[in-house]
């Protein structure tokens, strides 16, 4: 059990450059924001740990396929916002993509039938 | 509101150094955990619980400040701009170069023909060259929305929403031109002028508002290649300040003498001779850029 819920979380922790972008496809987000979007999708049971959203944030913003503004909350700490750029949506379409296709290739390597 | 926050994050941040990006970092992490202790605080925690609980699960500060920022670990050799270029080389799309040549040559030639029907070298009054106009303003228009959607060496394809309001907005400057060109071959058609200036502020509009909320879309090499000026020679103006300033009352003295003759000659000779210096000053502007941006190793030996 243990032994698979590492393999879950690795795969969902190789994609998180994409799931944040997912994310904020569909608007503008801040931290708190985007963290519970990814664990209320999770189910509670598989969670990205907040460093690694950090560094995410960082790395995406370096690469242009995010922007950073600060909000204008007026009581308790400004937020930092994050929107998507067009390169950001660009990057986000190649990887949904390539994901499809990929899922499709593991699908069939790993002999899942779809019984759902 | 919950100050336990601000305790517990300034013992979190005890003993780091407080670079830009650390403060930067603080303040985002503050927001965050604010909001997550006010979830906790609805679920029923008490305020201090919710102060700990989410300081907790942000776990080390180490972690969330990574390594330095953009400082790179390994000593290998930076790839140049050059390699990163070829790396990332992406070739046009054979059905677009053709497109965009046989469109662009169409409406040079219907520009041209509107130009000759406007002073009546060619037939058709009015109606010739809004016409031809418009037709101009619709091909102009689409290859901009098309060249937009093209993906380049340097940049990812724009959102095709995005790219047909660039053409949109394209389409409806030339379009008022054309209205207004029509409306000067034939004065009685004011309805020209008022479309021709609907046009122009809706392209106005839409040119400020695309303009303003335009997102990057060059791709993560060109972004690094600009942050760490890989681009051969680093800009000079952004090196040696001294340059910049010599270039900034060079322009000057340029563009003030050149109004001075310009007034002179206007009013001894005649009005046009202003055009003749305009054409002057700023070819002698350019040079003046290409000779000082990009001046020889000599001249510019106190940079890299």
């Amino acid at each position: 059990m243990l032994e698979t819920d590492a393999f879950a979380a690795d795969l969902l922790r190789g994609n998180t450059d994409t799931i944040v972008l997912g994310v904020l496809r569909r608007g503008d987000s801040y931290g708190f924001e985007i963290h519970k979007a990814i664990r209320d999708a999770a189910g509670g049971d598989h969670e990205i740990k907040e460093a690694t959203l950090y560094a995410t944030y960082r790395r995406l913003e370096k690469d242009g396929l995010v922007e950073s503004y600060w909000g204008d909350e007026s009581q308790g700490g400004r937020r930092k916002y994050y929107r998507i750029t067009d390169a950001g949506r660009a990057v986000y379409r190649g990887r949904v993509a390539a994901w499809v296709a990929t899922r499709r290739i593991i699908d069939t390597l790993l002999d899942v039938k779809d019984n759902s | 509101m919950n100050t336990d926050i601000h305790r517990l994050l300034d013992e979190a941040f005890d003993g780091v150094a407080m670079t830009p990006e650390a403060r930067e970092l603080k303040e985002e992490v503050r927001a965050n955990l604010m909001a997550r202790a006010a979830e906790l605080e609805a679920a029923g925690s008490s305020k201090a619980d919710a102060a700990r609980t989410a300081i907790a699960e942000l776990g080390p500060v180490e972690d969330l400040l990574g390594s330095p920022t953009g400082v790179r670990t390994t000593n290998a050799p930076r790839p140049t701009a050059a390699e990163l270029h070829a790396l990332n080389k992406v070739r046009p799309n054979p059905a677009f170069v053709v497109r965009a040549t046989l469109l662009s040559v169409g409406a040079t030639a219907t520009a041209t023909l509107a130009v000759l029907a406007a002073f009546d070298v060619v037939d058709g009054g009015s109606v010739a060259v809004l016409g031809l106009g418009l037709a101009t303003a619709a091909i102009l228009g689409f290859v901009t929305a098309d060249s937009l959607r093209q993906e380049t060496t340097s940049n990812y394809p724009m959102p095709a929403g995005r790219a047909v309001g660039w053409g949109t907005a394209t389409f409806a400057g030339l379009a008022s031109l054309a209205s207004f060109a029509a409306f000067a071959n034939d004065t009685a058609l004011v309805a020209l002028a008022i479309a021709g200036g609907a046009l122009a502020l809706a392209s106005i509009g839409l040119f400020s508002w695309l303009g303003a909320t335009q997102t990057n879309r060059h791709k993560s090499w060109v972004t690094g290649v600009s942050n760490h000026q890989a681009y051969g020679q680093p800009n000079r103006f952004e090196t040696d300040v001294a340059a910049a300033s010599r270039f900034g009352i060079y322009s000057g003295v340029i563009w003030l003498a050149g109004i001075g003759v310009a007034i002179w000659l206007a009013i001894a000779f005649a009005w046009w001779w202003v055009l003749v210096v305009l054409g002057v000053c700023t070819v002698a502007s350019m040079l003046l850029l290409a000779s000082m941006l990009y001046g020889s190793k000599a001249a510019g030996g106190e940079s890299e």
